[in-house]
């Protein structure tokens, strides 16, 4: 990797970020991982393949809600943010047909906490 | 018309959910105003408010409606979603009680990721400190900031690091202490699995600020998905030239590496903690000198929490009279609790200091399960006491806690219900000062175990009134005299129980009885005839056949056949089994 220098991080505007506009994140800590989130995370990566969904799926850490684990965030345009909690593999793939395809979202799942 | 959402949730817990009912409500209005395909309805599993009805979120516009009744439904999708008109009634301003600082990353980045860090904000502080900031500076902030160690005494960080700051020396280290012993306690480890660059950034400040070119990670081995992220945060960061030399084309130079605990509580002690990376055997040794004058090889060595530090970074971007802004007059920003136990919602929040309990554990934690009375609350773990529900409104800060016989310690917060004994909480966590003692020290050493010895044999059914007063007496002693905070605090959950629940203790040494049906030895079940419905769910769900009688006749326990196991007690809706 090059060496970064002040000005690489001093031109970043944090307001701005922009990380694509569709994404599944999946809360990738020990809280999250003992509750089933790795099984989540490879069902996602590999049924959305399989399934021609188009979104980019990353991991991230521990929002907090332990309780509510496996945790995935969904971002879809046209669609609010949404955070859905105890993630099996099955609603995970709902996710991807329902949400992600059909931009319908999931009842039972969504936790608005925050 | 825009397109709509609306979430719908009872928040109601007590009675059956009406949720079902409400969305047909909802539905077939919107398919007699024809809205249906303008508005999608989604039932919703936590809408983040509790006992306040049933309860509809409207998006994009954010807004909430409580306690809606049938005929409301019509109001709102006719005045709010054609219309856009706001229904004042039914209208809840929701104020988020949490505020994220330390955790502002946590759930949001990709912890493996340094670009995702450093597209959030990240390393920005430490081109600050690089660019603009003399070591000095960076003091007053930290004192603007009143920032204290997030690792349980509270100690102002800007004097500890000033103290190293101030030593002539040419060795000097910086080590985060992410031991993380205490049972029930994880925040140190969600931001080392979440955030880990947070952590680096504030390391690497705190190296410039006292003039240290090496830092170490004090992380217990249990902790491996946290050490390797950090592995990989050192990494990255050695890569782009933030770790190294010339860090940032300043002449600062700066290096880290990890050292693995064992997984001994008293090794979270900085001194031990310092023996241990010396390879020495993990004791603690008489302060003074502190670390900040003598640490590690001898050296002046700051030791901090992982919070505290992962506080640096926003402090040093925002300043510290912003940071000074959230809190109390002497605790200020945020504090990370491990909200576990009787709640609801058990998970890590983020609070301002001076937040009441009661709105933690009620409009955060979402109350106690099953609607049972909360009876206290634990905070500081082993080394803490116990808070009774008269306090529930108690600002939550260093002093506050303080006062009442606990203490903040690192952030373990556990609802206690009244299915909880105090002797059996006491005893629990002085097991676990007593397996955890080092043995250096003989108030320690031996006290700890004099003092289990006799809340055993209370909960046995064999206490005596004088035990009381040894127990305080003990306590005593060894709060004075032990060596290390692992002995001068282990007696703080005996002594706390004292204090507010004597009445607890007497039940179990006079009466023999143990209310909360915890220690086995003094309960007895028994169930009231008068409230009995004869339903027989508790014969069939006794594992002993303990219970005897029939639908006609009503229900007796077997004292004899009674395992106490509580099965009966717990799954008796009318609250017909009774603990005596
Ligand atoms: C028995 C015992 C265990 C401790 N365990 C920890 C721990 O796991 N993590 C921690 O940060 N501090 C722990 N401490 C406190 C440390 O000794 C030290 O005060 C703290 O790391 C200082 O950091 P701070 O000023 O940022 O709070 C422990 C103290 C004692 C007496
Ligand atoms: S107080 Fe306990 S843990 Fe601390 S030095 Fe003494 S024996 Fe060891
Ligand atoms: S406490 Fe357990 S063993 Fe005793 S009567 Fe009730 S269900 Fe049966």
């Amino acid at each position: 990797m090059k060496k970064l220098t002040k000005g690489d991080i001093e031109k970043v505007d944090p307001a701005k970020k922009d990380i694509g506009k569709n994404w599944i994140k999946v809360g990738m800590s020990t809280c999250g991982v003992a509750a089933g989130a790795g099984e989540v995370y490879l069902a996602l990566l590999e049924e959305s393949k399989k399934r021609n969904v188009e979104i980019d799926i990353r991991k991230c850490g521990c929002q907090g809600a332990c309780s509510a684990e496996p945790l995935v965030e969904v971002n879809v345009e046209g669609l609010p943010k949404v955070l859905y909690g105890r993630v099996t593999k099955d609603v995970a793939i709902t996710i991807l047909e329902r949400h992600v395809r059909n931009k319908k979202l999931l009842h039972d799942y969504i936790f608005e906490i925050n | 018309m825009e397109k709509k959402i609306i979430y719908l949730r009872d928040t109601d817990s007590a009675q059956q959910d009406r949720i079902n009912d409400f969305f047909t409500l909802f539905s077939n209005e919107l398919r007699d105003t024809n809205l249906i395909e303008q508005v999608q309805l989604v039932k919703i599993a936590d809408i983040g408010l509790y006992e306040k009805g049933v309860t509809v979120k409207i998006l994009p516009e954010n807004i909430v409606y409580i306690g809606i009744k049938n005929n409301d439904v019509k109001k709102i999708i006719e005045e709010t979603i054609k219309n856009n008109k706001i229904i004042k009634e039914l209208l809840y301003e929701k104020k988020s009680k949490q505020i994220r600082a330390v955790l502002k990353n946590c759930g949001y980045i990709d912890p493996e990721s340094m670009e995702d860090y450093i597209a959030a904000g990240g390393y920005k502080a430490l081109v600050k400190v690089l660019t603009e900031m003399k070591p000095e500076n960076v003091i007053d902030e930290l004192k603007k900031s009143g920032l204290r160690g997030r690792g349980g005494a509270g100690y102002p960080t800007w004097m500890k690091w000033n103290f190293a700051r101030g030593m002539n020396s040419l060795e000097k280290y910086v080590i985060c202490n992410g031991d993380e012993g205490d049972p029930g306690a994880y925040m140190d480890r969600s931001v080392l699995e979440g955030d880990p660059h947070s952590v680096l950034e504030g390391m690497i400040i705190a190296g410039y600020t006292i003039g240290s070119s090496k830092g170490f990670f004090y992380i217990r081995a249990e902790y491996p998905l946290a050490v390797e992220r950090v592995q990989k945060a050192i990494d990255q960061a050695a890569a782009a030239g933030l770790l190294g030399s010339n860090i940032l084309g300043s002449n600062f130079n700066f290096e880290l590496e990890i050292r693995l605990g064992a997984g001994a509580f008293v090794c979270g002690e900085e001194t031990a903690l310092i023996a241990s990376i010396e390879g020495k055997r993990g004791t603690p040794h008489p302060r003074p000198p502190y670390p900040s004058v003598k640490g590690l090889w001898d050296k002046p060595t700051i030791i901090n929490n992982v919070e505290t530090l992962a506080n640096i970074p926003q402090l040093i971007a925002g300043g510290g009279a912003k940071f000074a802004s959230i809190g109390t007059e002497k605790s200020k920003g945020t504090k990370v609790f491990a909200l576990t136990g009787k709640v609801k919602n058990s998970g890590l929040v983020e609070v301002p200091m001076g937040i009441t309990l009661r709105e933690i554990i009620f409009d955060i934690g979402g109350g106690i399960l099953g609607n049972r009375d909360i009876k206290a609350i634990q905070t500081g773990g082993p080394s803490g006491g116990v808070i009774p529900r008269e306090f529930l409104d108690t600002p939550v800060d260093y002093e506050n806690l303080g006062k009442l016989g606990s203490i903040m310690g690192s952030g373990g917060m556990i609802a206690i219900d009244d299915t909880d004994c105090l002797v059996d909480l006491a005893k629990f966590y002085l097991k676990f000062c007593v397996d955890e003692s080092c043995g250096k020290c003989a108030p320690c050493r031996l006290g700890g175990y004099q003092l289990l010895r006799i809340l055993e044999k209370i909960s046995e059914g064999n206490g005596e009134l004088e035990d009381l007063n040894k127990l305080k007496k003990i306590s005593y002693a060894m709060q004075k005299a032990s060596l290390c905070g692992l002995g001068q605090s282990a007696s703080n959950p005996v002594f706390s129980t004292i204090k507010y629940f004597e009445e607890e203790y007497r039940q179990h040494i006079v009466n023999k009885r143990c209310l909360a049906g915890k220690c086995k030895a003094l309960v007895y079940f028994k169930i009231l005839p008068q409230k009995c419905k004869k339903c027989g769910l508790c014969m069939k769900n006794c594992p002993s056949n303990a219970i005897l009688g029939s639908r006609e006749a009503g229900y007796v326990i077997d004292p004899q056949k009674c395992i106490k196991c509580g099965a009966c007690f717990d799954i008796c809706k009318f609250k017909a089994v009774m603990k005596e």
